[in-house]
């Protein structure tokens, strides 16, 4: 058994009858479960937990909860290693593995204070000074330096393997902190039948409540507590989650929630995640969130062992865990006399209570009598020493006379700020409260109230009875019948006085920021400087940039800039937060979403189909795609989709087009829409044909292109490119809702409903005949180029076959329920067997359609016109259409303006790239003498050589010349016939054939 | 001539390879049921300008459902009307082969347009159901706010979905070629309550 020679043998809240051992830098403890990991090490007497951000000073826990700027640590090992962790708010566990931070080579010896004993270098504004010039070196050397020098925590810098996921919760009354405001908040609320959520961030409930010995209704307020807990709990309509903070207030009532389902464990419990995020929509809000406590600024007092007196409190009441042995207490406000009575009552010595205050209250020389400790009123700690932990403190008189007093924990209180962070989080600015010297609620987001400390209200009664209002207020707002507010007695508490914020004249360094190392010479060189207005001195000296946003130095920096100009604090500025109030992980924004769940992956009903053929698959937007399908002794791709394309054009070949957007247009009207939306025309197409169509955005440039097919009477199939599936849907939305709602005319996407495949090569009618029933005629004759007309397959399953060609080919497209889909496929390769059927992927349908001159994705790019794709006679000069006024802008019909042309390497050996510009033969390869680029290549079986489409200046003219096609990416210059964009077979009998 | 391929010309389903009957996740508990729904008939119908009182008129003659107006689902025997936006619904038959005679001499009236291949479609139940969907729809579903008969046309996992309730079951609707993606989501979402699969 490891001893735990500060733990107290009885009393707080940790379960003794079970031991938890952990390690912190190498070594072995034991705590129990109840304890933080910050509570542990104090029950263990470690007090040396960190070094800090920029003087590598040893420091200790300041405080015992959320606000710890300095006790943050990297967790656990390997893959699960998560850097600056709040060790007073990690929970512990048996195995734990904990390492303090930004030390080197060890904690104790640690090199690099003698950033420390440099202090001057590393004011304010040094960084900003030093490394100003040359201006190069900033990158190269200045930041690498100080990044290594002054970061906090490592990165596991391995993929988490943990789970995360995102939730989504609504609530009547959202009910922020389980401390006795939000428990009496809840417990209105939640009475009166409303729906409640009570978010906790600790994993116990009960806030201050477990911290400081209270009574409620002549009641030890532990067991009040225990009541309110046991009645929520037994209300369905209220949730309780603990580990649990509320990060962010949003607009509409939307809240931003972590929860730590797992943190608290070794690893998650199978099938839970690490984290949780919740979107929480709450009718109503009561921010209970309590209050953080105010240090005092004074040289040393980031001494390991100088601590807030609420916090000693919370360790030893709560855990049991005592932070020291030899106490002083310096507070300005009475309250926190109660911390000498407790570490009394724990055992530990009170040296001295130190009370700046110039007349004694009577209470406080009764307790100082009471527990044996020297009173000091009218003084101040004017300093604190002992290095790596505390061992003395000077105590100051009126007189200015100095008297050292042994110790090794002192307990300071300098009164309380209210916890409002997420009351600004809709930029709405805190008021000054003169009464309690701290910044309170104001404008609140709708919605919100307020109770207790986080109001600034102090008084355990007072808490109470606004927290039981606010609550049934809340209820009564969404609708519910509330009983009366419960009024509950509490001990009676003496008022506080006002606030010190700074002791001058100790030797040594005084803190406003711990976790930023910003001390009151910064603070007073930045106003020197002239950076005073809260947002530049926040810029200048980093106050309130660390990772915990200055929630102990927000206030006492503003407070020493008021005093530095003159100025009362309202005057100064004023706090205003930002989310999330503590840090979130970013996995648990992320939740299920990474990886290949990042977004959703889609697959056509004939993936499995083309797995089994051997399909090597590539994402194409959402989509995967079959590329290729490789066949054992092929060396590469190229010899595999060179295959694939002399099997199409020489045979027959299958490939799944199913992605492509399918949207059923239907209505008297269809035909008009139609002719407004492509540039060609519609009203003249008979039923059971299909045409190609280009459509344009607004601002004349091309949109997309495909087949559109008369069906019936009033009823088309309008065909989209994959990419643009959505895309165009919502255009012809956009078009139909908003510029003809009077057309009569409806649309509706039926992409995933129809598997769809194409059948090409000069054997694809015989292939299709044996797949097609036989009471459908598919000769040419009964179905020509262009045909469209619904056939049946497999014996009366309903299909649609189409004779329209993407290769050049005697072709066909065949679509089928995507239930069928499978089927079809299967058909096809069964039926095509004698005939040597090919299924082909991606990659060869671009071989064949760059063989043809067809625009697709390198073409098709947002920046060119129907012209620049050589499609100008297409453009009806007989009817309106979208685009058709932009696209006769001058600058895009001007002669000189790229156009599609083809192109070849002079030499056949060399190879294109795609993306390669355009220049003279003889011309330098500059932005001036730029002529277009390459959009699209290929090698060409048919060919034998590489061959690209491309948009040339004055391409129409150039035809039987030459440029240079030139790519300085990859060293590519390379001389290029300049041709007819139709490579193969110009005159297109293929196609009819 | 190539002869008649003697394929068999099966159906196959949105969840062939992605969902198949059994149990995951806890042990010992059964938190949320997933029936994995095969075979709907569902095709979506678009007024026709000016056809709605006929439309109305002859699905209450064919199916005794009167067409709701807000996203509400009506229910006779095995068929079903959803809303699906305005002048717009699904028509859903527990079997394809009720569509067709329902649908029959309606495209007057309205588009008919069948999607009964294009969803993959799941009904989700069980004591944990709604805890397992916060996880992904945003939408409020207790009974207050998503009460027995409301639909809700809206995304999970960036997917667009179609969501209603029945009793105290839930039938989601995904796209069919995104069934791999919802599931993913739906079995990480239900795994920590235990799931069984119904095929």
């Amino acid at each position: 058994m490891i001893s735990q020679p500060h733990r107290a043998p009885q009393g707080g809240l940790v379960d003794r009858s079970q031991t938890l051992r952990f390690r912190f830098d190498g070594r072995d403890y034991a705590g129990h479960p109840g304890d933080t990991l910050a509570s542990a090490l104090l029950a263990n007497g470690v007090r040396l937990v960190g070094r800090s951000f920029k003087y590598h000073r040893p420091r200790g826990f300041l405080s015992a909860g959320p606000e710890e700027p300095n006790g943050i640590v990297e967790l656990r090992t390997g893959a699960r290693r998560e850097p600056n962790t709040r060790a007073t708010t990690a929970e512990l566990f048996d195995g734990l593995e904990a390492r303090s931070q930004n030390r080197w080579p060890s904690l104790a010896f640690d090199l690099l204070a003698v950033n420390g004993l440099a202090g001057p270098l590393f004011s304010a504004g040094f960084y900003y000074k030093t490394f100003m010039w040359p201006a190069a070196f900033w990158e190269k050397l200045y930041e690498p330096l100080i990044r290594r020098a002054a970061g906090l925590g490592r990165a596991a810098g391995a993929p988490d393997p943990d789970h995360y996921e995102k939730a989504f919760a609504f609530c009547d009354v959202l009910v922020i902190g389980a401390g006795p405001a939000g428990l009496a908040a809840a417990l209105a609320a939640g009475r009166a039948g409303a729906r409640v959520i009570v978010c906790e961030q600790d994993f116990a409930l009960g806030g201050r409540l477990l911290s400081d010995r209270r009574e409620i209704a002549g009641r030890p307020a532990g067991e009040w507590l225990r009541d309110a807990v046991a009645e929520l709990e037994s209300l369905p309509n209220v949730t309780i989650t603990r580990r649990t903070t509320v990060y962010g207030a949003f607009d509409g009532g939307t809240f931003g929630a972590v929860e730590r389902v797992a943190d608290h464990l070794p690893v998650p419990p199978p099938h839970q995640p690490r984290q949780r995020a919740w979107r929480i929509v709450a009718k109503r809000s009561v921010l209970a969130a309590g209050s953080i406590e105010r240090p005092v600024v004074f040289a040393g007092n980031d001494t390991p062992g100088v601590m807030l007196a609420g916090s000693v409190r919370t360790y030893v009441n709560r855990f049991a865990a005592l932070p020291g042995r030899e106490a002083v207490v310096f507070a300005t406000v009475s309250e926190a006399w109660n911390t000498a009575r407790d570490l009394a009552a724990a055992g530990a010595r009170v040296a001295a209570l130190v009370d700046p205050r110039p007349e004694p209250d009577p209470a406080l020389a009764a307790l100082a009598r009471e527990i044996g400790a020297a009173l000091h009123v009218d003084s101040v700690v004017s300093a604190a020493s002992g290095g790596r932990a505390l061992s003395t403190v000077t105590v100051r008189d009126a007189q200015g006379r100095e008297q050292a007093v042994s110790c090794d924990l002192l307990a300071v209180s300098n009164g309380w700020n209210p916890t409002l962070h997420l009351t600004s989080h809709q930029n709405n600015k805190p008021a000054w409260n003169p009464a309690i010297d701290a910044f309170v609620p104001d404008k609140l987001p709708p919605g919100m109230s307020v109770a207790g400390a986080a109001a600034g209200r102090f008084a355990l009664a007072e808490i109470l009875a606004e927290g039981s209002q606010l609550g049934g207020e809340a209820a009564s707002a969404c609708g519910f019948v509330s009983p009366a507010p419960q009024d509950l007695d509490a001990d009676p508490e003496t008022p506080s006085s006002g606030p010190l914020w700074r002791v001058v004249g100790g030797k040594g360094k005084a803190f406003v920021d711990f976790q930023n190392d910003v001390t009151d010479a910064d603070i007073e060189l930045s106003a020197r400087e002239g950076y005073r207005s809260v947002e530049h001195l926040k810029r200048y000296t980093t106050l309130g940039m660390a990772t915990d946003q200055g929630k102990t130095s927000n206030l006492p920096g503003l407070a020493l800039m008021a005093e530095q100009t003159g100025r009362s604090i309202p005057e100064t500025g004023t706090t205003i937060f930002r989310p999330p109030f503590t840090p979130v992980a970013i996995g648990a924004l992320a939740g299920h979403h990474r990886g290949k769940d990042f977004r959703p992956l889609r697959l056509s009903p004939t993936h499995a189909w083309s797995r089994e053929q051997g399909a090597v698959f590539i994402e194409s937007g959402l989509w995967m795609r079959a590329q290729y399908y490789p066949r054992a002794g092929e060396a590469d791709w190229l010899q595999t989709v060179n295959r694939e394309v002399l099997a199409v054009r020489g045979g027959v070949g299958i490939c799944d087009v199913s992605t492509l957007g399918k949207i059923d247009v239907q209505g008297a009207d269809a035909a008009e829409f139609l002719e407004r939306v492509y540039i060609n025309h519609w009203k003249s197409l008979p039923v059971g044909k299909a045409r190609y169509g280009v459509m344009l955005r607004e601002d004349g440039f091309v949109m997309d292109d495909g087949t559109t097919s008369r069906l019936g009477e009033s009823h088309y199939l309008l065909t989209t490119t994959t990419a643009n599936a959505g895309a165009v849907m919502q255009h012809l939305e956009f078009c139909h809702e908003v510029l003809w709602p009077e057309l009569d005319l409806r649309l509706v996407s039926v992409s995933e409903q129809w598997a769809q495949m194409a059948v090409a090569g000069p054997r694809s009618r015989e292939l299709l005949r044996g797949v097609v029933d036989a009471g459908h005629d598919i000769s040419n004759e009964a179905m020509p180029y262009l045909a469209a007309r619904a056939v049946t397959v497999g014996g009366g399953v309903p299909a649609r076959l189409f004779r329209i060609s993407f290769s050049g080919e005697l072709a066909y497209e065949i679509a089928v329920p995507a239930d069928y889909g499978h089927a079809l496929a299967t058909a096809l390769t069964e039926a095509g067997r004698p005939l040597g059927v090919t299924p082909y992927g991606l990659e060869a349908m671009a071989v064949m359609r760059i063989e043809k001159g067809h625009a697709a994705g390198g073409e098709l790019n947002g920046q060119t016109t129907a012209r620049d794709l050589g499609l100008s006679r297409m453009m009806s000069t007989k009817k309106d259409y979208v685009g058709r006024v932009m696209a006769g802008r001058e600058a895009l019909v001007a002669p000189e303006r790229p156009i599609l042309v083809g192109l070849k390497p002079v030499d056949a050996g060399q190879r294109l790239r795609a993306g390669a510009h355009f220049v003279e033969v003889g011309a330098l390869a500059t932005m001036a003498n730029d002529l277009g680029h390459m959009t699209s290549v290929a090698f060409s079986p048919n060919l034998g050589c590489w061959i690209g489409l491309g948009l040339l200046a004055d391409g129409q003219k150039r035809i039987g010349g030459r440029v240079r096609a030139v790519d300085p990416v990859r060293n590519g210059d390379v001389e290029v016939e300049v041709c007819s964009p139709v490579f193969l077979d110009p005159e297109g009998t293929r196609l009819h054939g | 001539m190539v002869e008649t391929a003697s394929v068999g010309w099966t159906r196959r389903s949105a969840w062939a390879d992605v969902a198949k009957a059994g149990r995951f996740g806890a042990q010992g508990t059964t938190g949320v049921v997933v029936e994995l729904l095969y075979g709907l008939g569902i095709a979506t119908l678009i007024v026709a300008d000016g056809g709605g009182p006929a439309l109305a008129a002859a699905l209450r003659d064919r199916i005794g459902i009167e067409p709701p107006l807000t996203p509400l689902i009506r229910r006779s025997g095995g068929r079903a009307l959803a809303w699906a936006g305005p002048d717009r619904w699904m028509l859903v038959a527990d079997r394809r082969d009720d569509l067709d005679p329902v649908c029959e001499g309606l495209h007057a009236l309205a588009a008919v347009s069948n999607q009964s291949d294009g969803w993959a479609s799941l009904q989700i139940g069980g004591p944990d159901v709604r805890r397992a969907l916060a996880k992904g729809v945003m939408l409020d579903l207790h009974p207050s706010a998503f009460p027995d008969g409301a639909v809700a046309l809206t995304a999970v996992s960036h997917i667009n979905v179609v969501i209603w309730r029945e009793g105290d079951a839930f039938t989601l609707l995904a796209p069919r070629s995104m069934a791999g993606s919802i599931w993913s989501w739906l079995s990480a979402s239900t795994a920590e309550f235990g799931c069984e699969v119904r095929g």
